[in-house]
């Protein structure tokens, strides 16, 4: 087959030329079928058209709907009218040239100063092609040419002929007046094919391709049946697209406009008819124009008429072209269940009835293939597909046949089945982990379940999430994803190499619980943990026939693992795969501290990781669950000892405060080096209120021992933290500290608010909050609270929105690129990026260090 | 002290003949996939170099540093 490069697209005004050489029919009547429900010749769905119903042939080309492309019809209107959308262009013409002589308005050397300019931009951009004045009006020497728009406009007299002119104004959508007289179409029309190539070209329009004249329509084109198919109600009742009504509309007026020309009509009811056709052609290209109604259809909604066709989320661009749906895919809300593993998801049935899989016949699986087939319920075949490529529904009566003519290369479409690879997704697909290829399995219920170590990839909650699935059609793309994307292997994440799907919230929490020192079960409940797990041995019992937690812990460990890390400042060992030392917390999970998972990884490979994340995330959800793991008000109450504390803290606080306001008072402050004695004080005071807050943790951490649930989980890193906890039982601190420092006007006269006096630097004036949200806060302390809370909120929401489109265009003007064998970065083009990926040729994902990385 | 010789600006250099006819084989490409650099780059203006050169960058970063190749462009 001969190819051509196109070497350019041009786009442009259709002339009435064109458009009569275009419409191969000319429509008379404003109808569509006769009363035998056959289209009328010369109607709106004139067989020469096109046709859309199969078995017709189109009267035009001579071939079947399928095949034949559509022809374009049009309507010759009696009387012009302007194109709604060109009359802002209509008016700039207008305004800038002259009634009488039809040339710009300026003299020949003013005309040559913006010619001047118009060329050397030509010369500047190098093309020819470019609407060097449309480039005027936006960049560069600008200004010239809206300048002289804006002077044309407001001349008063032509500088070359001298003529006077009347005032023009334009009333939008489509009229036009001089000083009160109403311009007609064709009156505009006249003027405007007066004016000169050259003098368009000045104007921004390139006068020897497009006429503006043009932008009066007198030619209509209708477009072919299949853009506005028709559609046969149940009822057998015809429904017409709502171009084609409104297409009916303006040639019925059309027609009338005729008839009364005919019969000789006085001007007015002419006047009215030609207005009325106007606005039928104005909405007929977009309904929504500015100021005037839009049609609407008999039941009052309005009509979608071309500019709506494209326009917009629902648009052909954005909805048809950039948006593409896919076969083979489910979508329902997610669940959790800490017993589907890691790379598993939980599928219902009725999806995995509905999906399919394909299946390959070859010589070797005949049998099987046959057996398939066969097969009347659940794992199933739904679909033949023979080697010609023809696809058949396999029901209950033709199965037999079925069989009978199963040949090798043919493929069976069988439903989904526990193993089969699929591929998870949940929007908005922002990194390469927010899709995974997870093996299903197939459930009772209707949503996916999936287990909660996942969660942070794909940064799910089951508060009403809903989940793509697809499945992968062909061995190829099946084997790819499951020896890439599955999340075993996504567990370092490929930004810093942190782990990223691992235990977390309440898993850390029964990890915690059960690996405390002294922590002792039962038998029964070393063995029902133990179980859980899929262990079925026992570790060595401690005195009295009790298990240890951390000896439950350690069976779930990889046989013969060393480790030694930190959990906090606390020592964590594990010898010859037993935990001899440390309590597990958020720390041995990852996030900055993925050294026990690390570990397993480089020694035990990815599935024993695997392996390790669920096991241990079930065993510890399994242990919550048996001890209960609860928090109410009671966790968060002020003891006598802790309001004993927070009052002598604060006393012990403020009296240092009050000595260095004292001091800076007295100008006796030694001032920080490189500040003013003012904001040295600032800077004091901001770091003793901050170093009581801490001291507030402290002493809570020693009052409140293992008995409360509440520190248990900040201890361990799960859920909250010992901050929460203290300004439910102690004090605040410090609120609303705008742009780093503390709040210090709102109210006039240099305060925050009426309660306070003016200058008052204590930190009680600038919203610091002594007390408790248990004991409650005064007023003027909710303020100083809400303040915080605001501005936190609306920080927020500013630095998501733009952070994340910030994103977005970086994520995908980097999509296309490519690490190549060399290491070197290229695009799609082999346009080199890069000579060595990042300069060092290091992956983040592979970066996993066993011990930390010494100085040097 | 003209710009092109602070500190932060890595080491440009311009490339034999020679030496492009071994790069250009390595990297399997042709000089139109490189990175590209203005005749008028200061850098360039410097070496003197004319559209067509390919100039060498050596970049570092850290303690480390690797080649970066440009071709010269008009402008």
């Amino acid at each position: 087959m001969q190819t051509e490069v196109i070497d350019y697209i041009r786009f442009g005004v259709l002339s009435p030329e064109n458009a009569k050489k275009l419409g191969v029919i000319k429509l008379t009547v404003p109808d569509t079928y006769n009363e035998d429900g056959y289209p009328i010749d010369g109607g709106l769905l004139d067989q020469r058209m096109g046709v859309i119903d199969p078995g017709l042939i189109c009267k035009t080309c001579g071939s079947r709907a399928k095949s034949c492309p559509g022809h374009f019809g049009r309507i010759e209107l009696v009387r012009p009218v302007i194109h709604s959308e060109f009359s802002k262009v209509i008016y700039m013409i207008l305004q800038s040239t002259c009634r009488s002589c039809h040339r710009i308005m300026l003299s020949d050397e003013h005309i040559d100063d913006y010619k001047s300019i118009l060329t050397k931009l030509e010369e500047d951009t190098g093309d020819e092609t470019e609407p060097a004045a449309a480039e005027l009006g936006t960049q560069g020497e600008k200004g010239d040419h809206a300048t002289m728009l804006k002077r044309l406009k407001n001349m008063k007299k032509c500088e070359r002929c001298g003529a006077q002119r009347g005032k023009l104004k334009f009333s939008s959508p489509t009229y036009f007046y001089v000083d009160d007289y109403k311009l007609k179409p064709d009156e505009i029309r006249e003027l405007l094919s007066k004016i000169s190539a050259e003098d368009l070209s000045i104007l921004g329009i390139d006068g020897s391709k497009n006429r503006p004249e043009w932008f009066i329509l007198s030619v209509l084109l209708v477009p072919p049946v299949n853009v506005r198919p028709s559609i046969t109600l149940e009822s057998g009742e015809r429904s017409e697209d709502d171009l084609t009504h409104k297409l009916v509309d303006i040639m019925r007026i059309n027609l009338r406009l005729e008839q009364n020309l005919n019969a000789g009509a006085p001007q007015i009811i002419i006047d009215d008819l030609w207005e009325l056709l106007q606005y039928h052609v104005t909405t007929y290209f977009n309904n929504e124009t500015a100021s005037i109604p839009p049609a609407r259809h008999r039941s009052g909604r309005a009509l979608k008429t071309l500019a709506q066709r494209l326009k917009g989320k629902e648009g052909r661009f954005r909805y048809n072209l950039s948006g593409k749906r896919v076969n083979y895919s489910a979508r329902t809300v997610i669940s959790v269940d800490p017993n589907i593993n890691i790379d598993e998801v939980g599928v219902p049935q009725e999806i995995a009835s509905k999906l399919t899989v394909p299946f390959y016949v070859t010589t070797w699986n005949m049998d099987k293939a046959k057996e398939l087939l066969a097969r009347t319920e659940y794992p199933m075949v739904i679909n033949v597909i023979s080697k010609d490529g023809k696809r058949k529904r396999a029901i209950d009566t033709n199965r037999e046949d079925l069989i009978k003519e199963l040949q090798v290369g043919d493929i069976l479409e069988r439903q989904l089945v526990d193993g089969d690879i699929t591929l998870f997704n949940r929007q908005p697909s922002l990194h390469r982990v927010s899709i995974m290829a997870h093996k299903a399995k197939v459930l009772k219920g209707r949503t996916f379940r999936m287990n909660y170590c996942v969660t942070s990839p794909y940064n799910a909650d089951f508060d009403g999430d809903e989940m793509n699935l697809h499945v992968p059609q062909n061995l190829e793309a099946q084997s790819e994803a499951k020896f890439l994307m599955s999340p075993q292997y996504q567990v370092f994440s490929p930004r810093d190499g942190d782990a990223i799907i691992t235990n977390n919230e309440d898993g850390i929490t029964g990890m915690y619980i059960l690996t405390k020192d002294n922590n002792l079960l039962t038998k029964e409940e070393a063995i029902y943990l133990l179980s859980i797990a899929g262990i079925y041995k026992l570790p060595k019992p401690g005195k009295g026939e009790m298990y240890s937690g951390k000896s439950i812990f350690s069976m779930l460990l990889p046989e013969g693992l060393e480790f030694e890390g930190r959990s906090g400042n606390a020592p964590f060992v594990i010898k010859n795969g037993t935990l001899v030392e440390g309590i597990v917390t958020k720390d041995t999970y990852g996030r900055g501290n993925n050294k026990l998972l690390v570990k397993i990884c480089n020694d035990y490979g990815y599935e024993e990781l695997k392996r390790f994340i669920f096991v241990s995330a079930k065993v510890a959800d399994a242990y919550v669950t048996m001890m209960g793991v609860t928090v109410g008000v009671k966790e968060y109450t002020t003891s006598k000892k802790l309001e004993d504390e927070r009052v002598r803290l604060l006393e012990e606080t403020f009296e240092k405060i009050n000595k260095l306001i004292q001091d800076y008072k007295a100008r006796k402050l030694e001032p920080l080096i490189g500040y003013t004695p003012r904001q040295s004080l600032e800077r004091m005071l901001i770091a003793e209120l901050n170093l009581v807050r801490e001291k507030a943790g402290e002493t809570l951490l020693k009052y409140e021992t293992s008995e409360n649930p509440a520190v248990e989980m900040a201890r361990s890193g799960s859920r909250g933290s010992i901050l929460n906890i203290e300004q439910m039982t102690m004090f605040l601190g410090q609120q609303a500290t705008l742009s780093g420092g503390r709040i210090k006007r709102g109210y006039y006269t240099n305060r925050v608010l009426p309660h306070i006096v003016p200058g008052d630097i204590r930190p009680s004036a600038r919203g610091f909050v002594a007390t408790c949200y248990y004991s409650g806060l005064a007023p003027t302390d909710l303020f100083m609270h809400a303040v915080g809370s605001r501005s936190s909120e609306v920080y927020k929401a500013l630095l998501t929105a733009r952070s994340g489109y910030l994103y977005r265009r970086l994520s995908n003007a980097l999509q296309d690129y490519c690490v190549d064998s060399d290491y070197s970065v290229r695009d799609t083009n082999n346009n080199l990026i890069e000579t060595i990926y990042g300069g060092d040729k290091l992956n983040p994902i592979f970066m996993r260090f066993e011990e930390d990385k010494k100085e040097d | 002290m003209p710009s092109t010789d602070h500190i932060l600006v890595p080491e440009h250099e311009l490339m034999s003949d020679k030496e492009i006819k071994e790069l250009l084989k390595d990297l399997d490409i042709v000089p139109e996939n490189l990175p590209k650099i203005l005749e008028s780059d200061p850098q360039a203006v410097k070496l003197g170099a004319k559209p067509g050169n390919i100039i060498k960058i050596e970049r570092r970063d850290g303690k480390i540093s690797y080649p970066y190749y440009r071709i010269v462009i008009e402008g």
